[in-house]
């Protein structure tokens, strides 16, 4: 017994110096824990689960959850988009134009905030900004990405610049950086637009103290092996990029993301993809998963989840959900085209899923090895029957939720699809006419049906599902779970609902007043817990609400946002 | 050399050498380019390859409907035919002047600015394609 209690004592004051010395300091080992109260990184902890395990708001109580605060940041041009991180009680967002604010998360009240000059001629003249997904934090300091092409650190304590990298030459390529960075061993990794643009869509790793380059990965052919998959030297027209923010395996120091698709997104290759068209060849490493050394930026592995993409179902969406399942070491990484990827530590293949009803790209995606089966490659001109998923996806780049208490992940899914007529275009090696598609298109219905969301709750590796809430609009935003047996979806109409974990049940739900299409955490600050959600719409996604669906979609803004706080009355 | 292998750039002491030498092989491919361009342009007879060039000249022509499936077509669907993210400008109410602005301005989170991109004349035939489009056929 007295053994016990001097154990116990041990225990509680090792948790005294761990909770006042992380006040100071938020580090690999605390975002890999992930905590009771904190949000330390995008995806909530590198385990990226999307999950709170605070229970104090529960299924019997949500009923009362109400309006703690609101927070405006101004100039939302685009909506928000922006996942919050919270650290000791302290709440870190960003708006559109990488705006930071550090506010007291029990409260609101504005700590300190950073508006960064940027090259406002350049972002005219941009087509996916000016918002942002958020910062990444650790060694005392907040980074943001900027769509000019820098990463800049941040004091934490007071929100003044320690340095400030260019990265990207934006005036040439006219991309830069919208996605959140990734803090890890005293790296900073972040990801550059990619995709439609001509260029090699870089990662780099930053050093965390001083801000100076370590490393930078070429999501084109970065390798030898991978210029050999860019027949007649089509890597100049580009594309790739790692725009999301992906995870860190600590175990191996490991990177894990995911890069975007190859330009043009559409070919006229036929079936000879191997030998004709705009890209002949696989285009690695765009549409992948990647593993890099945190230290050096080396490829350790890779699994091109769409060789050739040809449909611009990118493998960009940022979420690695780490499982230690049954004895098994598991990632589960949703594609944009709506299939789900479970792979081993290495991306070997373990099983792959769909969540999505309507879907023709493929017949089907081979759960054992990831082949492609039956794939659709077009020629030039029209497209007959309509392309299941829309160009938007069959998932958004915003994140599901793993509940370890339910063992439950839950994802949405859309059901959409698009006439296509495909354009045979010049290569585009020179950037400066923004984007290079290869088609002209509309969205259309799913064949003899409507367009519709869903939010699933499924296993996250067989993909079996317990139950499915559908939606009239797909929502776009991220998913939250807790221990509280709760699901939190923050749908595109303006509603946030919450959920009986186990059985879907609707318990809550509360309007924003505009649509949502970012980030939902949950933290505690001077021992109450908060729900904190990012409202503001407009953006690639979801500008074709209002001429697809009318109603609500037709008066609300794209430049306007708020971050709502919620806690129990 | 096996850096050469993978992909991650050393930057630290060697870099600005690096970065010397790729930009002299970029120089000796931009001429490569060019030459291409030149030729390509005089074997095929078609001013494909200038329709897209950084610095196109004022009076080269522009292939408008190439331009409508690589860029103008992710916001103004169909090729224009149709409302996407952008409006329809098939029948556009517009007048010539206002859509010569819009197309150089943009507008604040809704639509890129033109202007350094593209010349006078070659907005002018922009809008001669938004004024001919035509529904399809069937």
């Amino acid at each position: 017994m007295m053994k016990q209690m001097s154990c116990l004592a041990l225990i509680s004051s090792i948790a005294i110096v761990a909770s006042s010395a992380s006040a100071q300091t938020v580090d690999t080992a605390r975002i890999e824990a992930g905590g009771q109260n904190d949000w330390l990184t995008y995806h909530g902890s590198y385990k990226s689960y999307h999950y709170s395990p605070l229970s104090q708001i529960n299924a019997s109580n949500v009923s009362n959850l109400s309006v703690a605060w609101i927070h405006i940041p101004g100039r939302s041009t685009r909506g928000l988009q922006s996942m919050p991180l919270v650290a000791d009680g302290v709440l870190y967002y960003t708006g559109s134009y990488s705006r930071v604010f550090a506010l007291n998360g029990a409260t609101g009240e504005v700590i300190w905030s950073y508006f960064p000059e940027l090259d406002e001629a350049l972002i005219a003249r941009q087509t996916h900004s000016p918002y942002n997904r958020g910062v990444a934090i650790g060694d005392g300091k907040v980074y943001v990405g900027t769509m000019d092409g820098r990463l800049i650190a941040l004091e934490m304590k007071t929100g003044k610049v320690a340095w400030d990298t260019k990265l990207v030459d934006s005036q040439k390529l006219t991309v830069g950086f919208t996605g959140a960075p990734l803090y890890a061993k005293g790296t900073v990794v972040i990801g550059a637009q990619g995709g439609e643009w001509p260029g090699r869509g870089p990662i780099f790793g930053v050093d965390a103290a001083t801000g100076k380059k370590k490393w930078e990965f070429l999501t084109v052919a970065g390798t030898d092996e991978a210029t050999k998959t860019w027949g007649n030297d089509s890597w100049r027209t580009g594309g790739g990029g790692g725009w999301m923010p992906g995870t860190y395996d600590s175990e191996t120091s490991t990177v894990w993301w995911g890069t975007a698709n190859p330009a043009p997104l559409y070919d006229w290759s036929g079936n000879d993809y191997k030998t004709q068209g705009a890209r002949p060849g696989d285009n690695l490493y765009t549409s992948s998963v990647i593993g890099l050394d945190v230290d050096s930026g080396k490829l350790k592995f890779h699994h091109q989840e769409l060789p050739h993409d040809a449909w611009d179902f990118d493998s960009a969406v940022g979420e690695f959900v780490m499982l230690d399942k049954d004895g098994q070491k598991l990632v589960v990484h949703p594609n944009k085209s709506g299939y789900i990827f479970v792979y081993d530590r290495s991306a070997n293949v373990k099983n792959v899923w769909r969540i999505t009803e309507n879907s023709n790209f493929v017949k089907s995606i081979d759960p054992k090895t990831g082949e492609l089966i039956g794939r659709r490659d077009f020629s030039a001109g029209k497209v007959d029957e309509p392309l299941c998923p829309h160009i938007s996806g069959g998932v958004s780049f915003n994140a599901g939720s793993y509940n370890p208490k339910t063992g439950l992940y839950y994802k949405l899914g859309q059901e959409w699809c698009m006439t296509l007529d495909v354009v045979k275009t010049t290569p585009v090696t020179a950037p400066q006419a923004q984007l290079n598609i290869g088609a002209n298109f509309k969205i259309a219905p799913p064949p003899g049906g409507e367009i519709y969301g869903h939010l699933d709750a499924r296993d996250p590796v067989s993909g079996a599902k317990k139950w499915e809430v559908r939606f009239p609009e797909p929502p776009l935003a991220s998913v939250l779970s807790t221990a509280g047996n709760l699901v939190f979806v923050p749908d595109s109409r303006g509603v946030v609902h919450a959920y009986d974990a186990e059985n879907g049940t609707e318990l809550w739900s509360h309007s924003d007043g505009t649509g949502h299409q970012g980030g939902i955490i949950s933290y505690s600050a001077g021992g109450k817990q908060y729900v904190a959600v990012t409202a503001g719409f407009g953006g690639m996604a979801s500008d074709d609400y209002a001429p697809t669906f009318g109603g609500v979609y037709k008066s609300m803004p794209r430049d306007d946002g708020a971050l709502i706080v919620y806690s129990l009355k | 050399m096996g850096s050469e292998a993978y992909t991650a750039l050393p930057m630290d002491l060697d870099g600005s050498k690096r970065d010397e030498r790729d930009s002299d092989v970029m120089k000796l491919n931009l001429k490569i380019l060019v030459l291409l361009s030149v030729v390509s342009t005089w074997v095929m007879g078609v001013p494909g390859v200038m329709a897209q060039s950084a610095t196109a000249p004022d009076s080269a022509p522009l292939d408008v409907e190439q331009l409508f499936a690589s860029t103008c077509g992710w916001c103004h669907s169909d090729g224009g035919r149709v409302a996407g993210k952008g409006p329809q400008l098939m029948d556009s109410a517009r007048s010539d002047d206002f859509l010569r602005d819009r197309i150089k301005t943009g507008k604040s989170g809704a639509m890129p600015a033109f202007g350094s991109v593209y010349s006078d004349a070659q907005i002018d035939e922009i809008i001669k394609y938004i004024r001919s489009l035509k529904p399809h056929q069937g």
